[in-house]
């Protein structure tokens, strides 16, 4: 566009107006992301008292947290959400895109369908889910195993279940809408692949094996990827499914984050604040490595 | 009579519609083959039911008053009976609610068009010198998520009295980086000479901007209005932090309060969870084909 001006004014004021047009966007983008960055690196070194600062205390609040149990539980708990979402966030919806992909009749509906709960609001679905693992004997669980003389059980108190049923909530939430995203990649592969694989006496499995993941594992890398940084941020489930318990077993970085903040009488910001800056670094970590392995494929400039 | 042939043909094609995918139709002479399909359409069908019983569930609870729903141990009620839903309606007072969850959806949208479409607007056409650094600074905020910096943003708030109204959450519709992102992939597939030409016939740029670009972008106004929406109907943190307990709740700043607060009977707040359930549900299904194509080719770009 700049090409169309030709005089040294009007270059300026293309500059100018230009840079005008953007202005309330990057004002928005200060105020709500880019300037409270900065302003919680800068907070988690101060003592805090309500919304003031009080006085510089350098690394001081890192110290503390570091020598609290809740810290590490939730970091080590963080990591093990990870891990879960790794088995079952990640797998879980090229399993559904495959499978939706190799129908022929009702394709729609079940991609409808698979989609559904991503489109309620994450907190009503969580309660649904709370009511669904309640420990009662009118927990909906409980109900459905009791038809099949399972007794019933308290599934959210179980410190080694926990983490790995808020990981299926959230991946009922989220994977039919990354399936549909698997489900266009493979719709993108050439169909005559699998007709030139056929003639050299390849299996379906084969198929699979040789055509079908090659094509879908970029794809998937990055999903892997955008995956992690998803988890690691996950709060609401915990907090409003079992408050982070049983005993802090379900506790994540955001959540104690959240906790500091505004979950006890008292506002510990500056504490609040060097948990989120452990979790931006963690997460900047994560990210770099994403733009590494994206590189090939997307070019920002 | 040939009308009725045609029909019939035409059906007998649907049903031998062509295997598309990895399996194809020469390899179900393999009775192995053939059952493994049979297995897949199941496994799809219980994708189904896994997907929707607990919306159905839900919607069936609301039917139970309290002492069936603490007491029954069947799935379903025992009756159908709509003044449940009637009475917590109006007992809870959620219109006031779902006027001020209107609200908040109304400025959010406009919010979200206006001024992340300018910016990307700035950032794939108008391109002034240095833009470069902002592309990467949206880029950055699309992986870095917002919660992080709630504290500080929450204090920026009450330091600038900007608490208790709905003007914050408005403002952040505005800073959205996945939004700036999906428009900024549509404008750059936009036709150039359009553009120029309109700039050539003394168009200023802002001009341009709403009388050839935002006409020619109708796909991917819609994506973000839908999203922009159910985003501002289901977002319920910082909305807590800046409403709080005051006039202006939106639906799942109460929904949120409830659940913390225990301050409702178990029966109730399954009926408002389906109250919070039901206009995402039917935006859905009204934009559901539009959404599907549009959420792949956002998600294969982005």
């Amino acid at each position: 566009m700049e090409r169309l001006t030709t005089n040294k004014f009007e270059k300026w004021k293309y500059q100018a107006s230009s840079w005008l047009i953007m202005l309330p966007g990057l004002v928005l983008f200060s105020f709500f992301l880019w300037w409270p960055l900065l302003q919680s690196i800068r907070m988690s070194m101060y003592r805090t008292r309500n919304i003031e600062l009080v006085e510089f205390v350098g690394f001081d609040n890192y110290i503390t947290i570091f020598q609290r149990t809740e810290f590490l539980q939730a970091l080590s708990n963080t990591l093990l959400y990870t891990l879960w979402s790794l088995i079952i966030g990640f797998l879980v919806p090229i399993f559904i895109a495959l499978l939706i992909g190799e129908t022929v009749r009702a394709k729609g509906l079940f991609r409808t369908a698979a989609y559904v709960p991503n489109v309620l609001p994450g907190l009503a679905a969580i309660i649904v889910w709370t009511a669904f693992f309640s420990a009662g004997e009118t927990g909906v669980l409980n109900i459905m195993l009791g038809w099949f003389g399972i007794d019933r059980m308290s599934y959210l108190s179980e410190e080694n279940l926990v983490i790995p049923i808020i990981v299926t909530i959230s991946t009922w939430k989220g994977a039919g809408a990354t399936a549909l995203i698997y489900m266009a990649g493979l719709a993108g592969i050439n169909p005559e692949l699998y007709e030139a694989a056929t003639i050299d006496g390849a299996g379906v499995l084969k198929r699979i094996r040789y055509i079908t993941i090659p094509a879908i594992f970029n794809l998937g890398s990055t999903m892997l990827i955008l995956q992690i940084i998803a988890i690691f941020q996950i709060m609401y489930e915990p907090m409003i499914l079992t408050r982070g318990g049983p005993d802090n077993a379900s506790l994540s970085l955001m959540l104690l984050m959240w906790r500091y903040a505004f979950g006890g009488g008292t506002m510990e910001f500056g504490r609040a604040s060097a948990v989120a800056v452990i979790i931006a670094f963690i997460l900047l970590i994560f990210t770099t490595i994403y733009t590494i392995v994206n590189k090939r494929k997307v070019n920002w400039e | 009579m040939s009308s009725s042939y045609k029909s019939i043909r035409k059906r007998i094609d649907q049903s031998r519609k062509p295997r598309i995918g990895i399996i194809r139709d020469f390899d179900l002479r393999s009775p192995g083959v053939k059952v493994s399909v049979g297995v897949i359409n199941l496994l799809c069908i219980f994708i189904v039911i896994i997907s929707l019983f607990p919306i159905l569930w839900v919607a069936l609870a609301g039917f139970k008053d309290l002492r069936e729903f603490m007491s029954s141990t069947y799935l379903f009620p025992e009756s159908f009976d709509f003044s449940m839903y009637i009475r917590t309606w109006t007992q809870l007072n959620i219109t006031r609610n779902y006027i001020n969850s209107l609200y908040v959806i109304i400025g959010s949208v406009v919010c979200a068009l206006v001024f992340n479409g300018l910016l990307a607007y700035g950032l794939a056409i108008l391109k002034p010198k240095g833009y470069t650094i902002v592309s990467k600074l949206v880029m950055f905020s699309l992986l870095i998520p917002a919660t992080i910096s709630l504290v500080p943003l929450f204090m920026n708030i009450q330091y600038f009295g900007m608490g208790g109204f709905f003007t914050p959450l408005w403002l952040a519709a505005g800073a959205n980086a996945f939004f700036v992102v999906l428009f900024r992939q549509f404008f750059e597939s936009l036709p150039i000479s359009i553009i120029e030409a309109s700039r050539i016939d003394g168009c200023s740029p802002l001009n341009t901007f709403m009388k050839i670009v935002m006409p020619l972008s109708k796909p991917i106004v819609i994506v973000v209005t839908i999203f922009a929406i159910t985003g501002a109907w289901s977002d319920f943190l910082l909305p807590f932090l800046v409403l709080g307990n005051g006039p202006y709740q939106t639906v799942m700043v109460r929904l949120f309060i409830f659940s913390t607060e225990q301050t409702i009977n178990a029966d109730d707040l399954m009926r408002a969870v389906v109250f919070s359930m039901v206009p995402p549900i039917i935006i859905f299904f009204v934009f559901q084909k539009w959404l599907t194509e549009n959420i792949v080719s956002a998600g294969i770009k982005g």
